[in-house]
């Protein structure tokens, strides 16, 4: 059973690259209904422990459920209710934008509709368009358009809005505001502390591979005894923002 | 919110959208069709004039033993040697794979959507070629016809097989594309693909009729002819799909 799990659960993650530690030991629990937000410079290990909890990677030691279910282990069953957005997305060229929703809606049981989808990430317009002619930042919508298509309960949302103009960015703050009233689980992969502050219940900071500091926003500040996240980071890792990505 | 969790795999409607989504990749990229549809005609256009006169057997000329069964070859090979891999190469140097594997999809799922529309490719360039053949070179159908399709099915599966190895040895997705290119153009060569087999070194013609672009020629041509078709091409193809299916099951990684 699933009832008490929690959204995501990771416990002692730990991954290397021929020899080279990506991410040393790293855990962190996501309740359900909650938007945890995972903060780090490039490097950090971020990325390594997103595909470790997407399930793309398979970490060298300590365990991941996702709804209390091995996201390797049981593929089919996370996959119905874990939604991904990667970091770069990578999609067929040629398809238009509608069509690459309809493929992504026909792999699930109860998806959301096209119209809403596109209306979500503001691409009613671009439905007709060919992805490889979408600009940047309308690739990345219709890539978190599509890593909600199946209605997931947990969605992992890596570098949301990196890249995305003041205006996509606040839409996209409000499409993450409307998934939080519906009671979906969120873990958002950030460098933008605004973002983070606005949006997440709890933050991991996460430097050489390790959680170094774990909390709410204004509790990781606070701890740090600094006055802002930017400066509570600097102060935690001894790193310039400008590091940040 | 409810607790049980339904593991659905996608289902029928699911691999159609897939099917239908390969289908509109491949019609929009035009430069993928020129070599399996256009080459064949070309040829045909250039070698057939002279070659539909004579009678070799039953009624049969040297168009129908000959140049179609050798176009037929490279409609078939082009797509499972050429286009199959770069096909995958795409695939994995591009992510899409990878973003696949977040989703219920599988890549089985890419793989037979592929498989069916290179089918259709296939289909359409071998229906065009006869269809031009016999129009307007006065080609003649195969005496037995159903040797005939069973050479094109074991043929077909024998090109995915040549394709199969070509990708699953390949060391990067780019190489795999030139690959799959020189094999086409070295199994086809010493399978009479620029001139019959007899011109080349005996060794080198002997070893051609073995591979899957001769050994396809010969079985053809003798489906064709309605004479029976001999035991070594047909070891030949069955051995391509064999060794395919082991490389790729041995080798072959989706990242």
């Amino acid at each position: 059973m699933t009832e008490d799990e929690p959204a995501i659960f990771a416990e002692g993650l730990a991954k290397s690259y021929r020899g080279k530690v990506a991410v040393a030991d790293v855990s962190l629990r996501v309740e359900r209904g909650e938007t945890f937000g995972i903060l780090g410079t490039n490097g950090a290990g971020k990325t390594t422990t997103v595909e470790m909890l997407a399930g793309l990677r398979k970490p060298d030691h300590g365990t991941v459920r996702i709804l209390g279910l091995d996201p390797r282990g049981d593929r089919r069953r996370v996959r119905q209710v874990l939604g991904v957005q990667l970091q770069h997305a990578h999609l067929h060229n040629a398809l238009r934008v509608k069509e690459l929703i309809g493929l992504y809606r026909s792999f699930y049981r109860s998806p959301r509709s096209t119209a809403e989808l596109l209306e979500m990430v503001d691409l009613r317009e671009q439905a007709g368009i060919v992805f490889e002619k979408l600009s940047g930042g309308q690739q990345q919508r219709l890539s978190i358009a599509l890593a909600l298509a199946g209605r997931p309960r947990v969605v992992i949302l890596d570098e949301l809005t990196t890249g995305l103009d003041p205006k996509a960015r606040r839409r996209m703050w409000a499409m993450v505001e409307r998934l939080q009233q519906e009671g979906v689980s969120i873990l958002l992969v950030s460098h933008a502390m605004e973002e983070v502050e606005r949006l997440c219940d709890r933050v991991a900071l996460i430097d050489g591979g390790r959680v170094i500091a774990l909390g709410t926003p204004r509790g990781i500040v606070a701890g740090a005894g600094e006055e802002t996240l930017d400066d509570a980071f600097v102060a935690l890792t001894g790193r310039e923002p400008e590091d940040i990505g | 919110m409810t607790t049980a969790i339904d593991g659905g795999r996608p289902g029928a409607r699911s691999m159609l959208t897939l099917v239908g989504c390969e289908a509109k990749m491949v019609v929009r990229d035009t430069a993928g069709l020129v070599v399996p549809i256009g080459l064949p005609l070309l040829i045909l256009l250039t070698s057939a004039s002279g070659a539909g006169d004579d009678v070799i057997v039953n009624g049969r000329t040297a168009l129908d033993l000959y140049v179609l069964p050798l176009l037929l070859a490279m409609v078939m090979g082009a797509i499972g040697i050429i286009n199959m891999p770069s096909f995958l190469a795409y695939y994995r140097r591009s992510g899409i794979l990878r973003r696949l594997g977040v989703t219920p999809a599988s890549p089985l799922m890419v793989l037979f959507a592929q498989a069916v529309v290179s089918l259709v490719q296939a289909a359409v360039g071998i229906a065009l070629a006869l269809f031009v053949a016999v129009v307007f070179f006065d080609a003649r159908p195969p005496v037995d016809v159903g040797a005939a399709l069973g050479v094109l099915a074991l043929a077909m599966a024998a090109m995915y097989g040549t394709g199969m190895i070509v990708a699953a040895l390949a060391p990067t997705p780019n190489s795999a594309v030139a690959i799959g290119l020189v094999g086409f153009l070295g199994i086809g060569a010493i399978g009479g693909m620029f001139g019959g087999r007899e011109a080349l070194p005996p060794a080198l013609a002997e070893v051609g009729g073995w591979l899957p672009v001769g050994a396809t020629v010969d079985a053809l041509g003798a489906a064709w002819a309605g004479t029976a078709v001999d035991a070594p091409p047909l070891i030949g193809l069955a051995a391509a799909i064999l060794v395919g299916t082991v490389t790729a099951v041995a080798f072959f990684r989706w990242e």
